[in-house]
């Protein structure tokens, strides 16, 4: 990833966009969590565009662009094209703006029966009939990932940008910080799931800290071993619906979790509608 | 004077709790087991109501649960997912701060600020554990200052074990069940109380204030068949005589894919390990740059990036990390440390979530007599001066459209010690420090040429004159000019390998007449990737240095060769015999060098190739740039083709 500024002692300010596609703006929040360092950040980035916190709006460019949310209607993916060519750094942040998140369980599903299914009107629901990462549509540079983002990692990513470095954010299993903290490992302990050893850390294990396993929403890490967990699992005498519905959270989409989810519940439909309204 | 009883005392057991109270009144906090989420852990413990009286666990392959039961036993368990290291060798530590001050960049240690500690319940395993730890993070040529610190606080109550787990195999590694050298005192449990052994003044001093008196030799007795009876239930599961030659002769096992099948690579084992020590350095920064300070992070080999350079991953797969971890633990550790990295603890076996039991790994390795490997001592290494220092920017010259040279003033007596084919770790406020090869030596400094592999060498790369930057170092082992003196010398570089054998070029051209015939045959990508072309006329002027240069792929205007390296000497007619060779490249550009130089006649104990790992601290601490027995920092980065031996070429070491 480019550095974004031309070094510490730069007086000119990168200008930071955040937007949002199809998310619950969790993640922007954790921006705005951030409290005390936020004032430090708006010191030295511009915020030229932050809907959650400012009614300023800006069109660009962008030095860098913080993304959340997936891509959900046929205007965003268009809307996300046109916000990457005016964008130097685009950084998606959270699960759905990284694997299309908790919606994209609907990539499995029929589009137009659930649509129909639960709005009176469904003709005025404009949506595709897929949820998916920004990743999908546009080159990323970076990604925050997580449900919701960690802020640690926010303000390094910032941190790394203006310093000029590769932000540390470390491709390592959430086992690593959970031994790191001093949890009790939940499987060897407990018998529970837990898919921390293929997870992504960045969290800080919060999960198996306070006795529950790891339900991957900072996704998978570069390199999984799925068979082995598979063993692991059915040692635990798993049943084949408590091993899908582990790997079906907010990060579904993400291969290869994608795939343990289409082995439990049947491939994706090839075409369920969708594209944007259903017929009227 | 304190004289050292030579009979042991004993403890009634309500009497612990008078041992705790004399070593917090001493001012240390006690750590010692308690329970807590299911499992023993080690945590600050301040009365006997802490510890995990009646509390027993049982471990397996993956698995491990508490049961309760009406005894008074304290020390009524085998092992805790938590090591002492947690205490000593903590998993984030600050190790180095540094800040811009005004004209110069302020660099400081950060020292340990750790109360004293009183370590309560080491069993033996743990205590071997300790004085492992001792060697390598205190005995070596650099010390973990924070480590050195805390250890040197500690004192160690060690329990002689009487209830080890089904995962135990101490007696297979010679450090239990009984406890080792090292402990202040040692506790054995029994019915009503502790027999207790001291093992220094300060352990005699403290068996001294707690009044203990003179234990019965049916007290004695009934410690020793305790701690028998221990010993019988675990046997000998581990064949240690034939485990490092069974693994360094078996490196191609098909059973390293085997296991790899079944591994997470969560790095687990690594973590719970008492002496696993690899470690990870972060950077943590203010937004402004202006301040940063470098955390010391427990790291794993499992972790992707763990061996990882700009150019690619050593160890890709699960089976390379397996083996890394399996081969250094019980073969390499006792080239590089003198003693096996195990005690037989048993954690990576309960802990491991797939249940890989280590035990049956190596039963793989030992099943056949293996024939001998020799030891492979890493020669003794200079000492490095201790922690960063400040050093400017002079001048800055492009070399190519991704390559730069800093020309830097540096303090002299620091340039001067240092040694062509050393390098330096350098590092800005903000920014992780990467090694970087010394291009050239001037007076009173260094020159470093920074190919912008990544953001960090991109903004090092972009440093401007008056600039200020930290350097450590010169670090390593550099190229055996001396050796040349008297022969012909051949270099053969690649790419940006051209940069650590300038040095060589400077030394050989300022003292021509001492060296034989001088080659240096130096390939590149394409004509504007060549490093240094302004210097190629005067060099090649010079009276029997012979220059010659190809590209991989030619421009419109080259007229020179086209190919790779070696094609510039595989069919030369100079005889090698008695030559020395310096190579410096991408790894597989060395391979086919030292091959066509063998063909030469080239010995391999006179050619030398300067090594790229991954190197986090560059002296020998952070375990990251390991290569079979050596630390390629602190042992390398030049070896011989001779020394490396069989580790050089081998996929994923």
């Amino acid at each position: 990833m480019a550095a974004a500024t031309s070094g510490p002692t730069s007086p000119v300010r990168p200008r930071v966009g955040i937007v949002k596609f199809a998310s619950c703006d969790g993640c922007q929040l954790t921006l705005l969590d951030l409290e005390d360092r936020l004032l430090e950040i708006a010191d030295r980035f511009e915020i030229v565009d932050f809907p959650e916190a400012s009614s300023t709006r800006s069109e660009g460019p962008f030095d860098v662009l913080l993304v959340e949310g997936s891509v959900s209607t046929a205007w965003q993916a268009d809307r996300i094209v046109d916000l990457r060519r005016r964008t130097k750094v685009l950084v998606t942040i959270g699960a759905c703006a990284g694997a299309g998140g908790i919606q994209a369980l609907r990539n499995w599903a029929s589009h137009d029966a659930w649509r129909r299914a639960i709005y009176p009107r469904p003709e005025y629901v404009e949506s595709l009939a897929t949820s998916t990462p920004i990743s999908s549509h546009v080159t990323v540079d970076a990604e925050l990932r997580g449900c919701p983002i960690d802020p640690g990692q926010l303000v390094e990513l910032l941190t790394a940008l203006l310093v000029g470095r590769r932000p540390q954010l470390p491709d390592i299993a959430v086992c690593e910080e959970c031994k790191r903290r001093g949890a009790v490992c939940v499987v060897v302990s407990a018998g529970l799931p837990c898919l921390g050893p293929l997870t992504r850390a960045g969290c800080g294990a919060i999960c198996p800290a306070f006795g529950r396993g790891c339900y991957g929403c900072f996704g998978p890490r570069s390199q999984v071993n799925l068979r082995a967990l598979d063993r692991v699992l059915d040692a635990q005498g798993r049943s084949g619906d408590e091993k899908g519905r582990l790997f079906a959270g907010f990060t579904a989409w993400a291969p290869p979790f994608r795939d343990r989810v289409t082995d439990w519940v049947g491939a994706p439909p090839r075409s369920t509608g969708g594209g944007d309204a259903p017929d009227r | 004077m304190v004289t050292m009883p030579e009979s042991p005392g004993f403890l009634p057991r309500a009497q612990l709790e008078r041992l705790i109270g004399l070593l917090r009144e001493d001012g240390r906090r006690v750590i010692g087991p308690t329970v807590s989420d299911g499992a023993i852990v080690y945590d600050e413990v301040t009365s006997i109501d802490d510890l995990p009286a009646g509390w027993h666990d049982e471990q397996a392959a993956g698995r491990y649960r508490l049961r309760h039961d009406d005894g008074r036993q304290v020390f009524g368990y085998a092992s805790s997912p938590t090591s002492w290291k947690r205490f000593t060798f903590p998993p984030l530590v600050p190790i180095s701060r540094v800040r811009r001050d005004g004209s110069s960049l302020a660099f400081e240690a950060v020292s340990s600020d750790a109360a004293p500690m009183a370590f309560l319940g080491v069993r033996g395993c743990d205590l071997a554990a300790l004085r492992i730890h001792d060697r390598v993070l205190s005995q070596g040529p650099v010390q973990d200052a924070d480590y050195t610190a805390r250890r040197r606080s500690a004192v160690v109550v060690a329990v002689n074990c009487t209830r080890p787990a089904s995962t135990c195999f101490c007696t297979s590694m010679g450090t239990g069940p009984e406890a080792g050298p090292g402990y202040d005192l040692a506790l054995t449990e029994l019915d009503d109380g502790f027999l207790v052994d001291t093992g220094s003044p300060l352990g005699a001093e403290l068996a001294g204030r707690l009044g203990t008196r003179p234990a019965t030799s049916a007290q004695a007795a009934a410690a020793a068949t305790a701690v028998g009876d221990a010993r019988s239930r675990i046997g000998n599961p581990v064949d240690t005589g034939r485990v490092r030659d069974g693994l360094l002769t078996r490196l191609e096992d098909p059973r390293w894919a085997q296991v790899a099948e079944r591994c997470l690579s969560c790095s687990n084992c690594t973590l719970v390990c008492p002496t696993c020590f690899c470690t990870g350095i972060n950077q943590r920064s203010d937004l402004a740059g202006q301040e940063s300070v470098s955390e010391r992070v427990w790291n794993s080999c499992f972790s992707d990036g763990f061996a990882r350079v700009a150019g690619g991953d050593f160890r890709p797969r699960s089976q390379d990390r397996y083996r890394q971890w399996l081969t250094h633990k019980f073969a390499t550790w006792v080239d590089q440390f003198g003693t096996s990295g195990c005690v037989g603890c048993g954690r990576c076996i309960a802990w491991c979530p797939a249940g890989i039991d280590v035990r049956e790994e190596l039963s793989t390795f030992t099943a056949t007599q293996p024939s001998t490997v020799p030891l492979a001592i890493p020669r003794a290494t200079p000492s490095v001066a201790d922690g960063f220092s400040t050093a400017t920017v002079r001048e800055v010259r492009v070399e190519t459209a991704d390559t730069t040279t800093l020309a830097l003033r540096w303090a002299s007596d620091l340039a001067a010690a240092g040694r062509p084919g050393q390098f330096v770790m350098l590092t800005r406020p903000g920014l992780p420090a990467i090694p970087m090869s010394v291009s050239r030596f001037t007076d009173g400094g260094i020159e470093l040429t920074i190919r912008a592999a990544g953001p960090a060498s991109a903004t090092l790369a972009s440093s401007k004159p008056g600039d200020h930057v930290g350097l450590r170092g010169p670090l390593g082992v550099g190229w055996p000019i001396d050796l040349a003196i008297g022969r012909d010398v051949v270099i053969v570089a690649g790419g940006i390998g051209l940069a650590p054998v300038r040095p060589i070029v400077d030394q050989v051209l300022a003292d021509r007449g001492r060296f034989g015939a001088v080659r240096l045959y130096y390939g590149a990508r394409t004509p504007v990737d060549r490093l240094y072309v302004a210097e190629y006329a005067a060099w090649a002027s010079r009276q029997g240095l012979e220059f010659a240069e190809v590209v991989d792929r030619a421009g419109g205007d080259w007229l020179g060769r086209v190919g790779v390296v070696t094609q510039l000497f595989d069919q030369a007619d100079w005889d090698g015999t008695s030559a020395v060779a310096f190579v410096c490249g991408p790894e597989r550009m060395m391979q086919a060098a030292a091959t066509t130089l063998a063909m030469r006649g080239l010995a391999p104990e006179r050619t030398f190739l300067s090594l790229e790992r991954h190197m986090e601290c560059g002296v020998g601490l952070c375990g990251h740039c390991q290569m079979g027995p050596y630390f390629v920092c602190r042992d390398g980065p030049v070896f011989s083709l001779a020394g490396l031996g069989k580790t050089f070429g081998r996929e994923g070491i």
